[in-house]
């Protein structure tokens, strides 16, 4: 993976500033469990994707994501249905609220054709939950398409690059992506 | 009490008397709830079952060409599962026999050879000696042929490896006993049998081992409460939605040590809504039972005891298509596992694209980020964390399993039909039945009590 951004290929620092203002009000919808309102950032023809990091042997050229399995691989209806859920009495997953807090850095936007825009950023993710004092991070790059429709942006792909061969938390839902 | 009887004590005293009183209450459909998170009960477990009992340790499909290698544990023991130049598979401990340092740093790869990292000690993929740094003037009198990696026995049944480091002890198939009829429906049913794709789902999760292998075995009854928001959201899709009374549906089957649920339809036809792919290739081996159980079926779920357990079936989330998941439910210290969540599909279907999407979404369902699987986890952990209690021990707290007992639940009966096999089967089993969790506990406690004396 070529991260390095040339001068060609960079964004305008106006436009740079805007899609990080953009990455921090994301941010803070999930992290606030506006999940209905971070839905209306997600494109309709969105996938979002958490590929396994793979553990393979020294000399292995095989990429360290598998290109089969995911831990999640949603299109927009089933993130929509997972909205849903997350609003539900019983999702205990989320009942009760973890604390989240996405810490956003490394914000690098490229513009391969007019208005879409290629977006990497890395992140931590606090997680705590219930009545303890015990939290769980999640570290990861996550490589985002955005597309300038009326004044905004829409996310059109999503993939999290988690930087976890074994999951360190129990489960993975929404607002920790 | 004395202190070996406690909660914190370590000594078989305790484990034993824990052992007994799981005996006496499995007689009233009960057990120690205290049995649940006890450090000297899990260490115990390590000598007892996990030393004794075969356990998944892989499928044959993730070692096709030699050199193939992936590390798996057998209880904490860290393996190397490798299939040698000649062909052969072996369960080696990952441990040179110079130092005991360790060989593998990575999940999975492909080797010729296992060289040490500390000394250099460089033995081939069958376990054998091959060398060391300066070995003709080091080593001028090492019988080389004595320095052969320790190896666990590996058997394999449809594809499924198991191995177990006792040198003794039954084979794999007298081990899987009646429950083999079952495994063959759900991983022999096509000619080809089933194929790992991808890797697996890893993840921790601070909950003991036997609390999600045992709510495996056969429990539908949580799906109520602990999946009703999923429920709520999404179930009734595919074969699902001809289902038109759950309980009635479903069924239990348990044999000694293993049990497996199901949900059936009339509709012979129904295959877990596998395309023709599968049911134009069904393997010629399956019998007309085999055949008529495969065909009536929706979904499958179940445990091998100790720890790998499976789900096969349309998925039940209300996304994608049939899927098979095995997971090995991996210790990782008491009140703590690691769990290995593999997607497998029939051979006849790994390059259909299409097919493949649909099933991953299927297995995606029963995973970390899936809808069903991370409300179990949450309860599970608070069973954990509530089960360290002392209190629980002081009080003999006991855990209750007696749904399906005589006269408590209605309509869970024995029934005698030759599609449901060899084991024996009740109607509305997997919701009222808790047969599955009292085999369970049963197998445990057998052999906690039959190896006690276990040399460590």
């Amino acid at each position: 993976m070529n991260h390095l951004v040339t001068a060609e290929s960079a964004v305008e620092p106006t436009r740079h500033h805007e899609i990080e203002q953009f990455l921090y009000h994301e941010a803070a919808l999930l992290d606030d469990f506006e999940m209905e309102a971070w839905l209306e950032l997600v494109s309709e023809d969105v996938e979002l994707k958490v590929p396994i990091r793979r553990d393979r042997g020294p000399g292995s050229d095989a990429s360290p994501f598998s290109d089969e399995t995911y831990y999640l691989r949603n299109d927009y209806d089933m993130l929509r249905e997972r909205v849903d859920k997350l609003s539900k009495e019983y999702a205990w997953s989320e009942n009760p609220r973890s604390r989240i807090r996405h810490h956003i850095g490394n914000v690098r936007v490229t513009e391969p054709t007019e208005d879409e825009y290629e977006v990497r950023n890395n992140q931590l993710v606090y997680r705590s939950q219930g009545d303890t004092a015990d939290h769980k991070l999640l570290s990861a790059e996550r490589k985002s398409s955005l597309e300038a429709v009326d004044g905004t942006y829409r996310i059109t792909d999503r993939t999290v690059y988690l930087d976890h061969s074994i999951l360190s938390t129990k489960n993975v839902t929404l607002p920790l992506l | 009490m004395g202190v070996s009887m406690s909660k914190t004590g370590s000594g078989s005293e305790h484990v034993d008397d824990l052992v007994a009183k799981t005996a006496d209450a499995l007689e009233d459909g009960k057990y120690p709830l205290s049995i649940t998170h006890d450090e000297a009960i899990y260490q115990a477990e390590r000598e007892r079952i996990f030393s004794n009992m075969w356990c998944f340790v892989g499928h044959v499909s993730e070692f096709e060409e030699p050199g193939d290698y992936a590390r798996r544990y057998i209880g904490e023991d860290p393996f190397i599962i490798v299939r040698d130049e000649r062909g052969e598979l072996h369960a080696f401990l990952d441990l040179c026999l110079h130092r005991g340092a360790q060989f593998c740093t990575a999940e999975s790869g492909n080797t010729s050879h296992f060289r040490c990292p500390y000394h250099g000690w460089t033995y081939k993929n069958d376990g054998t000696l091959q060398g060391a740094p300066h070995m003709r003037e080091a080593y001028c009198d090492l019988d080389t042929d004595d320095v052969t990696l320790e190896e666990a026995t590996l058997e394999s049944y449809q594809g499924l490896l198991f191995a177990r480091m006792a040198e003794e002890g039954p084979s794999l198939e007298e081990y899987l006993g009646e429950f083999t009829w079952y495994l063959d429906v759900l991983f022999g049913l096509t000619e080809g049998g089933m194929t790992v794709v991808g890797e697996p789902h890893r993840w921790e999760s601070d909950h003991d081992w036997k609390t999600s292998s045992e709510s495996f075995a056969g429990d539908s009854y949580h799906v109520l409460t602990t999946h009703q928001a999923g429920l709520e959201t999404s179930l009734g899709k595919g074969p699902w939605s001809r289902i038109e009374d759950f309980p009635d549906a479903s069924y239990l089957a348990c044999t000694d040590k293993h049990s497996g649920g199901y949900y059936l339809l009339d509709d012979a036809e129904t295959f877990m809504g596998y395309p023709e792919a599968v049911t134009e290739n069904l393997d010629p081996d399956l019998s007309e039972a085999q055949r008529d159980l495969a065909g009536r079926s929706v979904f499958h779920v179940g445990t091998v005891f100790p720890n790998m357990s499976y789900i096969h079936g349309i998925q039940s989330a209300g996304w994608g298509g049939p899927w098979l998941g095995i997971r090995v439910w991996q210790p990782r210290g008491p009140g703590k596992v690691e769990v290995i969540n593999w997607w497998l599909v029939p051979e006849e279907l790994a390059d259909d694209e299409e097919f493949k999407h649909e099933s991953h979404r299927g297995w995606e369902s029963l995973s970390p980020g899936g809808a069903f699987e991370a409300d179990d986890l949450v309860v599970w952990n608070g069973i954990t964390d509530s089960c360290k209690s002392t209190m629980i021990d002081r009080r003999e707290t006991l855990g209750n399993m007696q749904l399906g007992l005589d006269g408590m639940s209605e309509g869970v009966e024995t029934v005698d039909d030759p599609v449901h096999g060899p084991a024996e089967v009740t109607t509305k089993g997997l919701y009222f039945d808790e047969r599955h969790s009292r085999v369970w506990y049963g197998a445990w406690q057998s052999a906690m009590e039959e190896y006690r004396g276990d040399p460590r």
